[in-house]
C-alpha cells in the first residue's frame, strides 16, 4: 500500500517537473523567435499564437536581456534579480533549467554579432505546488483509510473463521464419558466448519455406539452368567437347609448339573466367538458348492428341529454350477447357515421359512426369509452384539451368541451379512459370499 | 429364431418379477429381452444437447438392480440371448408403435397387479401399451406388501 502510494507520488512529481520545464522551453523559443524575427507580420502572428494558445503560467515572467560580455552577467543578474548561478549555467551550456525555491527558470543564450542575449522565462509551478500536495493528501488519507479497512476486514474474517473452531474445541473438550450424548451445534454459514462439525458428530455417534455396545455386552454377559449361577446357588442352599433323602439330593444335583452345563455351553461358545474373531486364525479352506451346503444344513435342521417348515427354493439357481462355488471352511459355513435357519424357525414358531439361492456375477446370494416376530427397528443396530437379545424375545430360549458368531464367520469368508426386518412380519437374512475364483 | 420380448420396468427390483415369470414361461425358446423404462424427455435445450441414454440408464440402475439382472441372466443362461435396457420417451400411441417396430418386438409381457412406480420424470407406459392394440400377455404375481416401500434384492425371491 505504502510502496504503491509513494511510487505513484514519486513518478508523478518527476514527470511534472520535466513537463513544466518543457512548457517553459516552448515559451522561451516562441519569445526568442518573436523577438528576433525580422518579418514584422510573422512576429505578429507568433504573438497572437502566444497569447491565444499558450496559457499564462502563474507569475510568469519573460526576460530578454542583452549582455555584451561574460563579465556583465553578475550585474545583469542583480539588476533583474535573477539567480546568478542560473545565468552562468545558461552562459556555459547555451540553455539551462533552474529552480529557486518555488520559481522555475528556463533560459537560452542567443549569440549575435554584437554580443549575446539571454531569453529567459520564469514561472511558478502551480501544478506542482497545488496538485501534488492534493495528491499527497489523497494518497495519505486513502492509504490510512484502506489500512483501517483491511484491519477491520481481517478481524471480521478471523472472527468468522476461528471463533467457530474455538467453539468446537471448547465443546469437544467438554465431552467426556459422562456426557457422551452431547453433540456439536449445527453451524449454517461456513461449509468447511459445517463439515468439520458433522465429522465430529459422526465420530461421536460411532464412539457412543461402541460405548453402548460395551455396556450392553457387560450387562448382558453378567446376566447370562448370573441366571444359571443364581439357580445353582439357590438349589444348593435349599438342599443344604436340612437333611434330605438321597432322592432329593439326587434331584438337586441334577438341577445343579443342568445349570452348570448351560453355563459351560455359554462360556464355550463365547470362547469360540473370540477365537473366530481373531483374523490371523488359519482355517483349512476348500471349494464348496453352496447348494449342497444348504441341502446338508436342511438335513441337520430336520434332526435338530423335526417340526421345522423350511422350504428350499432353487428357482433362481444359476445354470452354471461354477457360479455356486465358494472358497471356505465347511464346518464354519455350515454352522453359520444352521444358526440362521435355527433362528428363523425358532422366532417364527415353525412357520414356513423360505431359503433361496442365486448368484450374481461375482457373489452368491443366499436369502432366508421367515414370518416370525421380527426385530424392532430401534434394536437392529445392536443385533450383532454378543449377548444382546431383542426386547421381544423373552419367550424364546437363547443367549445372544449365535448371530455375532455367524457374522464373524461370514466376515472371515469376506462375505456380507445383511439383516432386514419388519416387526411382526418377519426377518430377511441376506448372505453374500464371493464366488471362488479358479 | 429368437424372439424379442418387451417388458416395462421402473428400475425397481420388484418389477423384474415380470421378467422372471416371462422367462419361466418361455424356457424352451431363446429370447432377447428389452427392458423398457419410460420417461418424459426434458424441455431444456442444453439438457437435450448433452442427452446420453446410456448415462441415464446407469444413473437409474442401482447396484442391487444390476445384481438382480445378473441373477436372472445366470439363472436363464441357456434360454436368454441378452437383456437390454432401453429408454422410451414417447408421449402417445404412435410413438410407442414406432418404438415397437424399431426394436422389432415380438411379444410384450405386462405385470397384472403390480403398478410401476417410476422415478422422477418417469411415467407408467402400461395404459399406452394396452391402447396400442399390440399383442401382450399379463402375468400375475403377488407384490410383497410388507416390503413394498423398499427396494431390496429379496423382492426377487419368493
Amino acid at each position: 500500500m505504502f510502496f504503491l502510494g509513494s511510487s505513484v507520488y514519486y513518478f508523478l512529481s518527476n514527470y511534472s517537473y520535466a513537463d513544466f520545464y518543457k512548457r517553459l522551453e516552448a515559451r522561451v523559443s516562441v519569445a526568442e523567435k518573436r523577438h528576433f524575427e525580422s518579418n514584422q507580420r510573422y512576429a505578429q502572428v507568433l504573438k497572437t499564437i502566444r497569447e491565444e494558445h499558450l496559457e499564462l503560467l502563474s507569475e510568469e515572467k519573460e526576460y530578454i536581456l542583452y549582455c555584451p560580455n561574460a563579465a556583465a552577467i553578475k550585474q545583469l543578474a542583480e539588476a533583474n534579480s535573477l539567480p546568478i548561478n542560473f545565468l552562468k549555467l545558461t552562459y556555459t551550456q547555451q540553455s539551462a533549467n533552474f529552480q529557486k525555491e518555488d520559481i522555475f527558470y528556463y533560459g537560452k543564450k542567443r549569440e549575435t554579432t554584437k554580443g549575446f542575449y539571454f531569453v529567459i522565462v520564469s514561472a511558478k509551478n502551480y501544478y506542482n505546488t497545488h496538485h501534488l500536495i492534493l495528491l499527497r493528501k489523497v494518497l495519505l488519507v486513502g492509504g490510512l483509510i484502506s489500512i483501517l479497512f483491511i484491519i477491520y476486514l481481517t478481524n471480521l474474517f478471523s472472527k468468522r473463521f476461528f471463533d467457530p473452531i474455538d467453539n468446537i474445541i471448547t465443546k469437544v473438550n467438554s465431552i467426556s464419558t459422562d456426557n457422551i450424548h452431547l453433540r456439536l451445534d449445527d453451524i449454517k454459514n461456513t461449509d468447511e466448519i459445517k463439515r468439520l462439525t458433522t465429522t465430529f458428530n459422526n465420530l461421536l455417534n460411532r464412539i457412543e455406539i461402541a460405548f453402548e455396545t460395551n455396556k450392553n455386552f457387560i450387562s448382558n454377559a453378567s446376566h447370562e452368567f448370573g441366571t444359571p449361577l443364581t439357580a445353582i446357588i439357590g438349589e444348593a442352599d435349599v438342599a443344604l437347609l436340612k437333611d434330605r433323602t438321597p432322592v432329593e439330593y439326587k434331584e438337586a444335583l441334577q438341577k445343579i448339573l443342568k445349570q452348570s452345563e448351560r453355563l459351560n455351553k455359554i462360556s464355550q461358545s463365547l470362547l469360540f466367538l473370540a477365537q473366530i474373531g481373531y483374523k490371523n486364525n488359519k482355517f483349512n479352506n476348500t471349494i464348496l458348492r453352496t447348494d449342497e451346503l444348504i441341502l446338508q444344513a436342511n438335513e441337520i435342521m430336520n434332526q435338530l428341529i423335526p417340526k421345522n417348515n423350511i422350504k428350499i427354493d432353487f428357482e433362481l439357481l444359476p445354470e452354471n454350477p461354477k457360479k455356486l462355488k465358494v472358497m471356505g471352511n465347511k464346518d464354519l459355513l455350515m454352522l453359520a447357515i444352521t444358526n440362521i435357519m435355527t433362528n428363523a424357525c425358532k422366532y417364527s414358531s415353525n412357520k414356513p421359512v423360505i431359503v433361496s439361492l442365486a448368484s450374481t456375477n461375482n457373489e452368491i446370494v443366499l436369502i432366508i426369509k421367515d414370518q416370525g416376530i421380527g426385530i424392532p427397528e430401534s434394536e437392529l443396530p445392536f443385533i450383532f452384539d454378543p449377548f444382546f437379545r431383542a426386547s421381544n424375545t423373552a419367550a424364546y430360549d437363547g443367549y445372544g451368541i449365535g448371530l455375532p458368531l455367524t457374522k464373524n464367520i461370514i466376515k472371515i469368508h469376506k462375505g456380507e451379512l445383511i439383516i432386514k426386518s419388519v416387526q411382526h412380519k418377519g426377518v430377511t437374512v441376506q448372505v453374500k459370499l464371493p464366488i471362488a475364483a479358479f | 429364431m429368437d424372439k424379442k420380448i418387451l417388458i416395462p420396468i421402473d428400475f425397481r427390483i420388484e418389477s423384474l418379477n415380470t421378467l422372471k415369470y416371462a422367462l419361466e414361461e418361455r424356457k424352451q425358446e431363446k429370447s432377447t429381452i428389452i427392458l423398457m423404462y419410460s420417461e418424459h424427455i426434458s424441455d431444456s435445450i442444453t439438457e437435450l444437447l448433452f442427452y446420453d441414454s446410456a448415462k441415464k440408464i446407469k444413473a437409474l440402475a442401482s447396484s442391487e438392480f444390476n445384481d438382480a439382472i445378473a441373477i436372472i441372466l445366470n439363472t436363464y443362461e441357456s434360454s436368454l440371448h441378452a437383456i437390454k435396457i432401453e429408454l422410451f420417451n414417447g408421449m402417445n400411441k404412435n410413438a410407442f408403435l414406432n418404438f415397437y417396430t424399431a426394436q422389432r418386438i415380438d411379444l410384450i409381457y405386462l405385470p397384472k397387479d403390480y403398478r410401476l412406480k417410476p422415478h422422477k420424470n418417469g411415467f407408467d407406459p402400461i395404459p399406452l401399451i394396452k391402447k396400442s392394440k399390440v399383442e401382450y400377455k399379463e402375468v400375475a404375481w403377488a407384490s410383497d406388501h410388507a416390503y413394498a416401500s423398499k427396494d431390496e434384492l429379496n423382492q426377487l425371491f419368493k
